[in-house]
C-alpha cells in the first residue's frame, strides 16, 4: 500500500523515461532508414516505437520486481527484459505498420531486429542509469551551495549569540560581588580581578567580530577568564597552561578556544565539590595543530546538556576549515572531559585563511 | 531572648566574607555559628548549630541552595542569595520565604533583617508550610526538564573513549549484536543493539526505516527514488544511502 505522493513520484518518472525513449526511437528508425533506402521511414518508427516502449516498460517492471542489488544481476535484468521487450514489441509493431508477421519470423530477420533492439537498448538503459548517477551529483552540489550559505548566516547568528553568552549575568554578578568584597578585605587582589574583567570583557566584545587572532593572544584571555575563577574557587580551582612559546603567533580564530574551557570550568568543575585541574596544551603534529583542554571534573553522562558552546565550535571549524577542522571530544583520564581542536597548520602562509 | 543564631553557604569564600562582615555591622546581635562550602557541608552545620537562619547560595557543588532548604525544611529560616536565578525568583515570589540577589548591598540586606528580625519575635519556630512551599518550587523546576533521551554516544576510538553528541549523527546501522554509529567524518561501532538503542533515542529525531536502519532526520539531505523505485535516504556529508524498507515508506508520505 503506498500512499499518493510515492506514486506520483513513480508516475513522473515513468512518464520521463517514456518520453526519453520515443526520442531515442525516433533517432534509431531515422538511421534504419538512411543506412537503408529499402526501409520506409514511417514503418521503421511505427516498429521501433513499439519495441522501445515495450523493452522500456519491461526493464522498469524487472527493476521494480526484482531490485537488483549488484550489476552482474543489474545486466542480467537489462538483457532479460530487452529481449521479452523486443519479444512483444516487435510482433504488435509489424502488425500497426501493416507488414504480415511471416516477414519478421521468416529467415533471420528476427533476431537482426533482436541484436539491434539489444544494442540500442543497452546504450538507452546505460543513458538512463548515468543520468540518475548525474541528477544525484548535482543535488550535491547545490547541496554544497545551500549549506555554505547556512554556514555564513550561522556565523553572523554565532556571534551575536557568543556575545550574549559571554555576558553571562551569572557571571558578572559574582565577579562583580567578589570584587565588591575584596575592596575591604584585599585591595591589591580586588585590583587585579577588576583588571582581568576588563580585560577579558573588552577581548571578549571587540573579538566577536570574526578578525582573526593569535594563539598567544587568545591564552591572554584565557588566562584573565581563569585568574577570576581562581580567585572566585580558590583551591578548587588549578590550571596550567602548556604551549610552546613559538606557536604563539600562530594565527587563530577568536572564540573558538574560550567556550570549551568556560566549558571546562562552569560544567567540569564548578559543580565539583573538590573542584579540580585544568591542562590547556598545545601542539603541531605533522601538518596539524592540536590544541587539548582537559579538565578533571564531572565529565559528560549519556543524557548530559548538549552544550551549546560545542555545536556552535564545531559548526564554526567546518566552516573556517572544511574537513580538516574538527573538535573531538574524549573521556578524560581517570575523570572529566578532554576536548580536541584540529587545524591545519601552514606556518609559511602567515595567514591560514 | 536567647541569642539568634544563623549559618552562611556559599562556595566562594569572599561572598561568604562579605556577607559575615555586612551582617556583624547591620546586625550586631547575630552570632554566624558557621560557614559552609558546598550543600553537605551547610547541612552538617544546621544539625550540629540548629540555627534560626540559613542563608544559603542557590549554586553550589555537590548540591544546590534550595536541595538543602528542601531537606531542613522547617528546622529553620531560611534565605537565598542568588546572583541571577529568574527561574528561583519566579517561583520564590509567592513563598514566605526570602531572596537577595548579589551583589548583596547593604539596604536590601537591612530589610531582610528587619523581616527576619520581626518574623522571630513573632513566633520563635519557622512556620511549617516551608516543606510545602518547596516542594513547589521544586516541581516548578522539574517540569521543565521534560523526558529525558540519549545526548551522547561514548563509542571506543584507538585507547580512548570518545563522545559524539547524537545530534551529529546521520545514523545507525545494525551489525550482528552492535550498532554502527555514522557521523558525518567518521564511523564507530558500539556494543548495544540497535533495538536497545531506539529505546533511548528521540523518536522525533530518530526514525526507523529499516529493521536494521534508524536515521536522525535532521540530518537527511535528500528523499529519493532509485532506478529500481525503492525509497532512498541521502544524508548530509555521506555517500552511502540507507534505503527505506517498504514497511516504513509511508514515514515519508507527503504532507
Amino acid at each position: 500500500m503506498e500512499d499518493i505522493s510515492l506514486k506520483h513520484m513513480g508516475l513522473r518518472s515513468v512518464l520521463t523515461h517514456f518520453s526519453y525513449t520515443v526520442v531515442f526511437c525516433t533517432i534509431i528508425a531515422l538511421f534504419l532508414t538512411l543506412i537503408d533506402s529499402d526501409k520506409a521511414f514511417l514503418e521503421c518508427f511505427i516498429i521501433s516505437q513499439f519495441i522501445g516502449l515495450c523493452a522500456c516498460a519491461c526493464s522498469m517492471l524487472g527493476f521494480h520486481v526484482i531490485r537488483p542489488q549488484n550489476n552482474i544481476i543489474m545486466l542480467i535484468v537489462i538483457i532479460v527484459a530487452l529481449f521479452i521487450g523486443t519479444s512483444i514489441g516487435a510482433p504488435l509493431g509489424f502488425l500497426a505498420a501493416g507488414i504480415d508477421l511471416p516477414v519478421l519470423f521468416g529467415g533471420k530477420f528476427f533476431l537482426s531486429v533482436l541484436t539491434i533492439s539489444i544494442l540500442f537498448g543497452s546504450v538507452i538503459t546505460y543513458f538512463f542509469l548515468s543520468r540518475g548517477v548525474i541528477s544525484s551529483k548535482e543535488a550535491l552540489i547545490q547541496e554544497e551551495r545551500v549549506k555554505r550559505l547556512n554556514i555564513e548566516k550561522k556565523a553572523v547568528e554565532t556571534n551575536l549569540r557568543l556575545l550574549q553568552a559571554q555576558i553571562e549575568p551569572h557571571f558578572l554578578f559574582n565577579t562583580l560581588s567578589n570584587i565588591l568584597s575584596l575592596l575591604n578585605t584585599d585591595l591589591e587582589k580586588g585590583k587585579s580581578m577588576l583588571v582581568d574583567l576588563m580585560q577579558y570583557l573588552r577581548t571578549t566584545l571587540s573579538k566577536t567580530r570574526g578578525d582573526t587572532t593569535t594563539v598567544g593572544e587568545e591564552m591572554e584571555i584565557i588566562k584573565a577568564y581563569l585568574n577570576i575563577y581562581k580567585i572566585r574557587m580558590g583551591d578548587r580551582l588549578r590550571y596550567r597552561i602548556d604551549i610552546p612559546d613559538s606557536l604563539r603567533d600562530f594565527p587563530f580564530q577568536p572564540m573558538l578556544i574560550q567556550p570549551l574551557v568556560e566549558n571546562a570550568v562552569r560544567h567540569g568543575l564548578e559543580p565539583e565539590v573538590e573542584g579540580g585541574e585544568i591542562l590547556i596544551r598545545g601542539a603541531v603534529y605533522e601538518d596539524t595543530f592540536r590544541l587539548e583542554i582537559m579538565d578533571t571534573g564531572a565529565g559528560l553522562y549519556e543524557n548530559s546538556n548538549p552544550g551549546m558552546g560545542i555545536d556552535n565550535t564545531r559548526e564554526r571549524l567546518k566552516s573556517l576549515y572544511g574537513d580538516k577542522g574538527r573538535l573531538i571530544l574524549e573521556e578524560n583520564q581517570p575523570s572529566g572531559l578532554k576536548a580536541i581542536i584540529e587545524v591545519p597548520y601552514e606556518p609559511d602562509k602567515g595567514d591560514h585563511r | 531572648m536567647s541569642q539568634i543564631k544563623a549559618i552562611i553557604a556559599d562556595d566562594e569564600e569572599q561572598l561568604r566574607l562579605y556577607l559575615k562582615a555586612r551582617l556583624n555591622v547591620l546586625w550586631p546581635d547575630l552570632v554566624i555559628c558557621g560557614e559552609a562550602a558546598n550543600g553537605q557541608n551547610a547541612l552538617d552545620l544546621i544539625d550540629e548549630y540548629q540555627p534560626d537562619v540559613a542563608f544559603l547560595d542557590i549554586r553550589m557543588p555537590g548540591f544546590s541552595g534550595i536541595k538543602v532548604a528542601e531537606k531542613i525544611a522547617g528546622k529553620c529560616r531560611v534565605v537565598f542569595i542568588s546572583a541571577y536565578d529568574q527561574y528561583a525568583l519566579q517561583a520564590f515570589e509567592n513563598g514566605a520565604l526570602d531572596y537577595i540577589l548579589k551583589p548583596v548591598t547593604d539596604e536590601r540586606l537591612e530589610k531582610t533583617i528587619k523581616r527576619l528580625q520581626k518574623q522571630i519575635a513573632a513566633a520563635p519556630t519557622p512556620p511549617s508550610e516551608l516543606a510545602k512551599i518547596l516542594e513547589n518550587v521544586l516541581a516548578t523546576l522539574e517540569t521543565r526538564k521534560g523526558p529525558v533521551y540519549l545526548n551522547w554516544i561514548k563509542a571506543q576510538h584507538g585507547d580512548g573513549v570518545r563522545l559524539i553528541p547524537v545530534n551529529t549523527v546521520r545514523y545507525f546501522k545494525a551489525e550482528d549484536k552492535y550498532t554502527i554509529v555514522m557521523t558525518g567524518d567518521s564511523e564507530s561501532l558500539i556494543r548495544k543493539s540497535i533495538k536497545e538503542l531506539a529505546d533511548t533515542l528521540d523518536p522525533q529525531q530518530f526514525w526507523q526505516i529499516h529493521r536494521g536502519t534508524i536515521v536522525n532526520v535532521n540530518q537527511i539531505a535528500k528523499v529519493y527514488r532509485s532506478f529500481s523505485g525503492g525509497l532512498m535516504i541521502r544524508l548530509k556529508d555521506l555517500h552511502e544511502a540507507p534505503s527505506v524498507s517498504r514497511s516504513y515508506s509511508h514515514l515519508f508520505k507527503q504532507m
